[in-house]
């Protein structure tokens, strides 16, 4: 595709995302939390840390919108207060991902078998490692921070970035045009890099979306077990950790921030949804399009819906 | 929501066969394809363990110094330990060192208490196991009849509502679910017990009370995967115009579905259920927390706070190396159900 | 022969029937029948009548929408979703099966009538050899042990003229050429000794060589076992090979039915006789691009009166309206037309 039509085409995409009403209302609370990530501790309505010792396990109500937790603070502000934390590494985690997994994944076509074997198998047994496990486990290398934690994860999410551009510069390297304009005389690396990137771009979206909620995942998995979570600073998954241990007092309590948890996550899952439906089967039809030969057998549908037949 | 779920399977796979072709020849193929899967996991085993080994590596700890404690942490002292844990060796040989001793299962032994390794883990294994096994077969039971009835009764409400609850729970973390159970029936109703652990050698009806919840919590987001899944390889398989070739021949409805449609659509929800599983054992963690279980996750947890190197070696390396078994396992069953044309993978 | 005796439960039915004379109970006999589509919006299949003797081969011609296919699946209980039979009956030896039950079908269904299709490879289940597909049918049918079932199939498969029974039984669909593929799917939908083999589009999809080797099977078994055999195709030539008896469809009717020797000889409808031009240009091996202007009405748009008026040039006034009927004007020689007595288009011959 010529680079004029694939400007066009990809604007189309973008626009057309926005019609879906899934994506408008994902997108409005991916906007609120992102406000929340820059400014939550001072757009705080009170004090995450006030205590306030004479209103325990309160209910919601108009002083505390979202009630009060066993040391009487306001869980409202609390969790306001613990977004930063929790989106910034979640970012991290993804941006370390992208930048251990793409370079290596466009690479792999040019360093010859050798190396892309090697990198397929450190890709695959990266995956063998369950992501909580890892992370923990760093952490008794790394001592116990939450910014160490997500490095792993990070390093866990490598494996799909480099899946995805490897398969894209594959099907591109092998597709005719490249063929015949590097007969012409262009180099085959610089093609290449200038058409993969804008094709697999969609799908870095897409996943980059659906990592994100991963990532969110795993942060608050992380405080909720005791990693990097320095009392009494507020973290998501802190705050459901110490509803936990109250559960008889406040039997409510647990359901807010795990809310916010799910309503996060959703959001990112609904936006990924969204770029995989509207955002031109085309370009994510690519891994169909990298296996060669061709199969009459079932096909994987991966957890967002869409359909690609089994490796 | 999975960490690394747009991830291609790079399981072998698909397309037809396994039917009445002759033993010998049957045997070849299957024996082929689990040497060629064999011969990508070996490299996988050893990259993955050495990644474990050498986390040892980067943390600063002394654990001479550690051992030792503040007093008898002298110089020569120090230079002696580190002999003897084998500490003054490169990396490399260390690695070796210990993971030739692994496979003989002697995992080292923990700084602090002095306890084997393996000792710690074999202890806690069962609880992890009970509850993971139980979560599988849940997941297998509840994702599977319910993708099989959304499939078969298309469009109709039961397929509409699975479609909303997959959804639902792909978004709740394990440890959410976890909390929801345990509010609900330990709780409120009180119908299961909210936290402790028995082993099925003490009794087994309260083995089976105390690990439901937490086996149930786990299953959950596996089970919407594969009912999610199943569904919609079913629904594709459906249309084929094979299931119209079998019943016409008169075969009875449910072998149909089941011996023909089925057998060709269960392949991906196979898949799906060895690529949820290191997320199973992730959520177990979340499960032992959450219900308060002696597993190995809490192990996890409190030698990394203590930084105590050689238990959290040997708990990865177990772990791992139960995925990879649980790996091996799915590919070799999605080989014994369906082979390629020229009975080689591709 | 003893392909059908050690299956069927009526021995007396294995007689052939001699060519054309229909011998006790019609095998399949369908009545008036009406097929609506999508959810009834359209009728598909509007007043079709056909039957089916003992052991005699009919054949449905047609264009594509002309309905024949769709009267198959009727025939068969197999209509696609959203399709339904609105009227008329389909009967199978005096059994009703208009409104038959998933059970009653599933007793039919390869007992009393079996069915070949256009592709194959794609009515086999990719995963399961070809063996195993045809030796399950007769364990769960015929009630064979595996052994049994075993043998029978590689009888079955000798008998349907596949030449390594034994290596194709364990061949997987992926393996087979068309022709071995459609011969072994004979095997299967005669496994069970049905009377009836419904073939629709068989050789459609099959090179001429093999497509007469699949015709010269067809026409075996129905000398060996006195099969009967619908056979559904747009080929003219082909269907005229293979049967003694041929109904013409054409949006969504029948508008004419006759032994072959009339239809393809003394062809009465202007439909009829412009297909028997376009097949045969001289004999029936030749076949040059001959077209009829026009095209068949689309489903559901049909006019008053009838629906081949507007490509006929022999219409009149009274082909436009009012529904017409068919007429006899033969031995066994039906046709639908206002005018079918008109001399002048009796007079009408093939051009040499």
């Amino acid at each position: 595709m010529s680079a004029a039509v694939n400007d066009v085409v990809a604007r189309g995409r973008a626009g057309s995302v926005l019609r879906l009403r899934s994506a408008r209302i994902a997108l409005a609370v991916l906007a609120a939390i992102a406000v929340l990530a820059a400014f939550g501790p001072t757009l705080a309505p009170q004090g995450p840390l006030t205590l306030n010792t004479s209103s325990l396990f309160q209910g919601p109500s108009w002083h505390h919108l979202l009630g009060t937790d066993y040391l009487g603070r306001d869980v409202l502000s609390r969790l306001m207060a613990g977004t930063p934390l929790s989106v910034l590494t979640a970012l991290e985690a993804v941006g370390i991902g992208m930048v251990l997994g793409i370079a290596p994944g466009i690479a792999s076509t040019f360093l010859g078998r050798g190396f892309d074997f090697v990198a397929n198998r450190v890709a695959d047994a990266l995956m063998t490692l369950p992501s909580i496990f890892f992370a923990v486990a760093v952490t008794a290398a790394l001592g116990n921070g939450l910014v160490q934690a997500m490095v792993p994860i990070g390093v866990l999410l490598a494996p799909a970035y480099f899946r995805i551009t490897r398969a894209a510069t594959l099907e591109y390297s092998r597709a005719q045009y490249v063929e015949a304009a590097e007969l012409m005389g262009a180099s085959k690396f610089h093609l290449v890099t200038t058409h993969v990137v804008r094709k697999v771009f969609p799908n870095i979206v897409v996943t980059t979306a659906s990592l994100t909620a991963g990532a969110l995942l795993a942060v608050s998995f992380l405080t909720f077990l005791g990693i990097g979570v320095q009392p009494p600073e507020p973290t998501w998954g802190g705050v459901l950790s110490s509803d936990l241990d109250y559960l008889s007092q406040a039997p409510w309590a647990p359901f807010i921030p795990g809310a916010l948890i799910a309503a996060s996550v959703g959001a990112l899952n609904a936006l990924a949804d969204a770029f995989r439906d509207r955002g031109g089967r085309g370009a994510l039809a690519l891994p169909q399009l990298a296996q060669i030969t061709v199969r009459t057998g079932p096909t994987l549908e991966d957890a967002n819906g869409s359909q690609r037949s089994v490796a | 929501m999975s960490v690394a779920d747009l991830v291609l399977v790079a399981s072998p796979a698909t397309t037809a066969a396994a039917g009445d072709v002759p033993p010998r020849r049957r045997g070849r193929q299957i024996v082929a394809r689990i040497g060629s899967g064999l011969a990508v996991l070996v490299p996988i085993v050893f990259i993955s363990s050495f990644i474990t080994y050498s986390l040892g590596a980067l943390s600063n700890s002394d654990p001479a110094a550690t051992i030792l404690g503040q007093d008898g942490a002298t110089p020569q002292a120090v230079a002696r330990m580190n002999r003897a844990l084998g500490l003054n060796h490169p990396l490399v040989v260390q690695y070796w060192n210990w993971l030739v001793k692994a496979v003989h299962g002697n995992l080292g032994a923990s700084y602090f208490t002095q306890v084997p390794v393996s000792t710690s883990i074999s202890q806690r294994l069962p609880v992890d196991l009970s509850i993971a096994g139980l979560a599988v077969v849940l997941a297998i039971l509840i994702g599977g009849s319910a993708g099989i009835l959304a499939a078969v009764r298309r469009g109709g409400w039961f397929d509409r509502g699975v479609t909303l609850v997959c959804s639902a729970v792909s978004t709740l973390p394990a440890f959410v679910v976890g909390i929801i159970l345990v509010v609900l029936f330990a709780t409120t109703i009180k119908i299961f017990p909210a936290n402790g652990y028995v082993g099925p050698t003490t009794s087994v009806p309260q083995w089976l009370e105390h690990i439901v919840l937490p086996g149930l919590a786990l299953s959950l987001q596996v089970s919407a995967d594969i009912a999610r899944q199943l569904r919609t390889s079913l629904v594709g398989v459906l249309e084929q115009n094979y299931v119209v070739g079998a019943t016409v021949r008169g075969l009875p409805r449910r072998r149909v579905l089941f011996r023909h449609a089925l057998r060709n659509a269960a392949g991906p929800a196979i898949t799906v259920l060895g690529y949820d599983f290191p997320l199973m054992l992730a959520g177990s963690v979340a499960a032992e927390a959450v219900f308060s279980l002696p597993g190995l996750g809490q192990l996890l947890l409190e030698s990394a706070q203590t930084r105590d190197i050689p238990v959290v070696q040997g708990l990865l390396l177990v772990i791992s190396s139960f995925v990879i078994v649980v790996n091996l396992v799915v590919n070799t069953t999605l080989n014994v159900l369906y082979r390629t044309n020229d009975g080689t993978s591709a | 022969m003893a392909l059908n005796d050690l299956l069927l439960d009526d021995p007396s039915v294995a007689t052939p029937a001699v060519r054309g004379i229909p011998t006790r109970e019609d095998v399949l006999r369908i009545d008036d029948l009406h097929v609506s589509v999508h959810e009834g919006l359209a009728t598909a299949v509007r007043g079709v009548s056909l039957r089916v003797g003992a052991g005699e081969t009919v054949g449905l011609v047609g264009e594509s929408g002309s309905g024949k296919t769709l009267t198959c699946r009727a025939a068969l209980g197999l209509l696609p979703a959203g399709c339904r039979i609105d009227g008329g009956s389909v009967s199978f030896a005096g059994q009703d099966v208009t409104a038959a039950s998933r059970r009653a079908w599933e007793a039919i269904h390869g007992s009393q009538v079996g069915a070949v299709f256009q592709d194959p490879a794609s009515y086999l289940n990719p995963s399961l050899t070809v063996g195993a597909q045809l030796a399950e049918v007769l364990r769960v049918k015929g009630r064979l042990s595996r052994q049994q079932a075993r043998r029978r199939a590689l009888e079955l498969f000798g008998d349907v003229g596949l030449h390594q029974p034994g290596r194709v039984f364990h061949q997987i669909p992926a393996e087979l050429s068309g022709g071995m593929l459609q011969r072994a799917m004979v095997a299967i939908a005669i496994s069970c000794g049905p009377r009836l083999l419904i073939a629709d589009e068989a050789t459609t999809a099959l090179d001429v060589t093999i497509q007469a080797e699949v015709i010269d099977l067809l026409l075996d078994l129905r000398r060996r076992n006195g099969l009967a055999v619908m056979f559904v195709s747009h080929d003219l030539a082909v269907v005229a090979e293979l049967c003694d008896r041929i109904y013409v469809f054409y949006a969504g009717q029948v508008v004419e039915s006759g032994t072959v020797e009339e239809i393809v000889h003394r062809p009465r409808h202007p439909y009829t006789k412009a297909l028997v031009r376009v097949a045969s240009g001289g004999d029936f091996r030749r076949r040059h691009l001959e077209v009829i202007p026009g095209s068949p009405p689309q489903v559901g748009t049909y006019m008053a009166g009838c629906s081949f008026a507007d490509r006929c040039r022999f219409a009149l006034g009274p082909c436009c309206s009012g529904e017409v009927q068919s007429v006899v004007v033969g031995d066994q020689h039906e046709v639908r037309c206002a005018r079918a007595n008109d001399v002048e288009l009796s007079e009408e011959l093939l051009p040499v």
